[in-house]
């Protein structure tokens, strides 16, 4: 049986004097295997991905790598995984070509090995743009140089904060279909947060399904076309082509962690599009 | 014409006041792009105008000659200062140019009331502001060079950190880089470029000196070694020539600084348009 890499008990947040944004949040990760986050914009799922990351400090709740948890390690365990941003959030300010981006990486870790930016380019199929500047490259293309600069660790983990953000639909199944390669010829684990519900689906071991106060996180056979809907308050008609990925419907809602369905509170105008009239 | 050149060798104050220019352009060229890539402008001139609060409060406990006294004092008030502005913006969700606002405008107010309540000399508030070559000394020249070597340190020895959090911050934090040891170090340091480089360029247009090179060098580098070069020898060569027109016109070296700068920059860009369309 494969060992738990990362491990999240309770994880709750909130800004000062705000409402949460996370409450009771639970879900493990094991080793190889990859974990999808779903869920609809403002349900928290690139907060999780911060917390998970480093970046923010959980309310309450506590992280585990390896089954140890973060609080034990000196300092927060960077070294176990590499976190891939929303290429959206790079500063484009600076004349950076990708080998100079890479590189420094490759200082930070004190790596001599000068055919490595070569050969990861060459991995995520952009080789031929090692010396472009980054704010020339496309969405697309970033977003491969990122996850060629998250690899140079050869971290346990991939963190992936919405990769496919502003590509079109084949430009997100070719790095989705990428990240499964790297996962399977590495044996990372990866936890990526992502809107293409089809390929997370299709593609991830776990699924977590995150709207705020609420989630779901079990087995991905008793996921089901209700659950999402749930999550996402609203309908989906035609979305689910691999609906056979999917378990059956449930006659109750209770994977939804540690809540009683019937106790969360039907959105009076919530903002979601119901497809469905 | 010449006389305008050779004064700087015959006088002393003169040569000080060069090498002292050389040396502080030579910093503000080094950090320039750097505050305009971390989008630090605004921050740079909540700094230099706070550095009046703390002139303020040293010009009432000191002659505006004892310049070693007035500068240390200046200095630390300033770098307290700082760290506050530093500890409220660092990774902060709300936007800190208001706060920054609020904070330069009040601490210049209070410098100002604070001056004119309790300077030991009402007169020179105004070389301060805009700055005077001839207020320039020997110690003046030391401490210049002194902040010339401490930006090399700081920034070219680590000159890819700052450039890894500069570009993606969240990437270099998780990349294990100690942002937060970076955000407090830069702001120091600036305020240490700032308060030495007063007597040159004055408090309200030292910014002038930390934001033109970098954005002249941005504007048309195409690689970062290509930008923090011409950012540098930008800023040497103008403010040189700021510093040689001030003293052949009796003007206010910053102000003189500021309007070279700013010609050359706009020169600059025209020509490059001009360049451009008949490509």
């Amino acid at each position: 049986m494969s060992e738990t890499i990362l491990r999240a008990e309770k994880i709750s947040f909130s800004y000062d004097g705000y409402d949460p944004i996370l409450k009771d949040i639970s879900f493990s990760l094991k080793r190889g295997e990859s974990l999808g986050v779903l869920g609809p914009n403002g349900g928290g799922k690139s907060t999780l991905m911060k917390i998970i990351a480093g970046l923010l400090k959980p309310s309450s709740g506590e992280i585990f790598f390896n089954e140890k948890p973060v609080s034990e390690f000196k300092g927060y365990p960077f070294h176990l995984f590499s976190y891939v941003p929303q290429s959206s959030e790079l500063n484009p300010t600076m004349p950076v070509k990708v080998f100079e981006f890479l590189d420094f990486s490759m200082s930070l870790y004190k790596i001599k090995n000068p055919k490595l930016i070569e050969e990861l380019l060459e991995i995520v199929g952009i080789s031929h743009k090692k010396n472009s500047l980054l704010s020339k490259l496309s969405g697309g293309e970033k977003q491969r140089v990122l996850i060629a600069r998250a690899m140079i660790q050869k971290p346990q983990l991939l963190l992936l904060d919405e990769p496919t953000k502003g590509l079109d639909s084949k430009g997100q199944d070719q790095l989705l279909a990428l990240i499964e390669n790297i996962k399977k010829r590495d044996g990372t684990a990866v936890m990526i947060v992502d809107h293409n519900i089809n390929q997370i689906i299709k593609s991830c071991q776990n699924i977590l399904c995150l709207n705020r106060n609420y989630h779901w996180h079990d087995h991905k056979d008793f996921l089901t076309k209700n659950i999402l809907e749930d999550i996402y308050h609203c309908e989906f008609e035609h979305l689910l082509i691999h609906e056979k990925d999917l378990g059956t419907d449930h006659p109750h809602n209770h994977h939804f962690c540690e809540h009683d369905h019937d106790m969360i509170p039907a959105p009076i105008s919530h903002p979601f599009i119901r497809r469905k009239p | 014409m010449s006389a305008y050149f050779t004064d700087f060798l015959h006088y002393d104050f003169l040569l000080y006041a060069l090498l002292g220019t050389i040396f502080l352009s030579l910093t503000c060229g080094l950090i320039s792009p750097l505050i305009i890539a971390r989008k630090n402008a605004f921050m740079g001139a909540a700094i230099s105008h706070s550095t009046l609060l703390g002139l303020a409060i040293s010009l009432s406990l000191f002659q505006a000659t004892q310049a070693l006294p007035v500068f240390l004092s200046t200095l630390l008030i300033t770098i307290f200062l700082t760290l506050f502005l530093a500890y409220s913006t660092f990774r902060q969700k709300l936007p800190n140019d208001s706060l920054i606002g609020i904070f330069y405008t009040s601490s210049m107010a209070l410098g100002i009331i604070i001056h004119t309540l309790f300077a030991k000399d009402q007169s020179d508030l105004l070389s301060f502001l805009f700055g005077n070559i001839l207020l320039l000394t020997k110690e003046d020249l030391y401490l210049s060079f002194i902040i010339l070597i401490i930006t090399i340190l700081v920034i070219l020895i680590p000159m890819k950190k700052w450039l890894f959090l500069t570009f993606d911050e969240e990437g270099a934090i998780t990349s294990g880089i100690r942002a937060q040891v970076f955000h407090y170090a830069f702001f120091v340091l600036l305020a240490f470029l700032i308060v030495t480089s007063i007597k040159l360029a004055g408090t309200v247009l030292v910014e002038t000196l930390l934001l033109v090179p970098g954005f002249f060098a941005l504007k048309f580098s195409t690689n970062i070694r290509q930008t923090f070069a011409i950012s540098t020898i930008f800023s040497v060569v103008f403010a040189v020539i700021g510093i040689v027109l001030a003293n052949a016109f009796g003007l206010p070296s910053g102000a003189t600084l500021a309007v070279v700068l700013f010609g050359a920059l706009i020169l600059s860009l025209l020509v490059k348009r001009v360049y451009n369309l008949l490509r």
